[in-house]
């Protein structure tokens, strides 16, 4: 028997002198490579191919060996080499996925503030060129930059056919490219990162005609990232009145508001969790 | 006359309908051990999610390629398993053949859970019987362990399976 020859099954006539016949397939079987399939015996029977995308069925001769096509073994998975005559003899055989042709690559998020601890996130696995996922392990890349400079470079090599990376945000806000690379393959993924939550958050205000005027300093996160536009600032005023509460976006990096008041107020300020200063305007003369 | 004919004609289509959905309905066994799961964690629903919805991929499976039909796969397989799947049904339809997967018994381990949730490999030793239908004609009847690699994904409303790769062992 020839060494590269499987002798997967057997299906022997016991009994009433029917031919054994047996069924023999060439391996390793490789996705998209084709395969030898050799049988025993001799005469007509039929042979059947079914597996993962593939069911047919044709007239052979036994004895002969039946070349499956590239298309027939494209799917990596279980297959089963049937043949019939007098009795049905079949073969289990599995095809392995091929060379890697793409990455799927997973990034989460896809916006994210700046210097989050573990909060950027990458899966990547690799197929073949027949969408195979591919089980051996490989070697993948996982590079990190913002601007022109690198964040983070890590060669993870996947077990079970999956590599991951997880890392904390960078430090400016602007676009972060994260890519997957393996060999000459790569994907890139783009996070948007963003400022973190206000720091020092300081207002002024004044008194005009109508009220008190109250602004906003330019609005940064503790590592000097403009605060996106949108973002709510809260004004709370308290009088002899009572209090009184006024949300008002980020615009053009401040905010501000008009606040209705002809006696003195105090006036405080809040973004989210973060306070800010609280200032005093006195009664209008 | 007419009376027993339909009766006959009632009592048919009923032994015709057991029979049928003898398979279709025979749900699988799915254990899931989700003890070695990472990075991520897998929380009791999300198990439980699982659980029902491989449960009901593969009796919509088992259904699909036992009629040659499209439809049961529509919603519980996406991506790569659902091109796969079709071009076997589609395969089958061309050639005759059938198959079933009978008495189905599914082992699951987790054996990664992406950090956002968003995907989950599984490994499935799955036990059934599998027979192999020439027409309504036997050619292959066989009591089988099969390893198969499992990528999921939750959808909307449920976890679809995008990949189904059969392999020789873990």
């Amino acid at each position: 028997m020839r060494p590269w020859l499987i002798c997967a099954a057997v299906c022997l006539a016991e009994a009433c002198g029917a031919q054994n016949v047996e069924v023999r397939v060439s391996f390793p079987v490789v996705a998209g490579n084709g395969a030898t399939v050799s049988t025993s015996g001799s005469g007509k029977a039929i042979f059947y191919l079914v597996g993962p995308g593939v069911s047919s069925k044709n007239e052979i001769k036994l004895g002969e060996e039946i070349q499956l096509r590239t298309r027939d073994t494209q799917n990596a998975g279980a297959y089963q080499a049937i043949v019939c005559s007098e009795r049905c003899a079949s073969a289990t055989f599995y095809v392995s996925a091929a060379n890697p042709a793409s990455l799927t690559f997973l990034v989460h998020p896809s916006r994210v503030p700046v210097s989050q601890n573990d909060a950027v996130s990458g899966v990547a696995f690799p197929f073949d060129q027949f969408h195979n996922f591919i089980l051996t392990p490989l070697s993948i890349e996982f590079r990190l930059t913002a601007g022109s400079a690198a964040l983070m470079t890590q060669a993870v090599r996947t077990r079970a056919g999956v590599a991951w990376f997880r890392t904390t945000s960078g430090k400016s806000a602007g676009a972060l490219r994260v890519v997957a690379a393996l060999d000459n393959l790569s994907a890139q993924r783009v996070v948007q990162q963003v400022a973190a939550d206000p720091c020092n958050l300081r207002i002024a205000g004044q008194r005009n005609r109508s009220g008190i005027l109250v602004q906003t300093e330019p609005v940064r996160d503790c590592a000097g990232n403009p605060v996106p536009d949108g973002t709510i600032v809260t004004f709370t005023a308290a009088d002899a009145n009572g209090k009184s509460t006024v949300d008002a976006p980020i615009k053009q990096g401040v905010a501000r508001v008009e606040i209705a008041a002809s006696g003195g107020a105090s006036i405080s300020v809040a973004s989210g969790v973060v306070m800010g200063n609280e200032i005093h305007i006195g009664a209008q003369p | 006359m007419n009376r027993i004919a339909t009766i006959l004609v009632m009592i048919g289509w009923f032994l015709v309908s057991q029979s049928y959905s003898k398979s279709a309905d025979d749900l699988a066994q799915v254990q899931l051990d989700s003890k070695k799961a990472g990075p991520r964690a897998v929380e009791n629903l999300t198990e439980r999610a699982i659980v029902r919805d491989y449960r009901s991929a593969w009796t919509s499976l088992s259904h699909a390629l036992e009629f040659n039909v499209f439809d049961p796969i529509e919603g519980p397989f996406a991506g790569n398993a659902k091109q796969m799947l079709k071009g076997t049904i589609a395969r089958q339809q061309e050639s005759g053949l059938r198959q079933r997967f009978l008495d189905q018994n599914h082992k699951l381990e987790v054996v990664f859970y992406a950090p956002e949730g968003d995907v989950v490999e599984l490994h499935d030793t799955a036990e059934y019987q599998q027979q192999i239908l020439d027409g309504g004609k036997p050619i292959h009847d066989e009591r089988v362990v099969l390893h198969y690699i499992v990528l999921m994904t939750p959808s909307a409303d449920r976890w679809v399976i995008r990949q189904l790769q059969a392999v020789p062992q873990f």
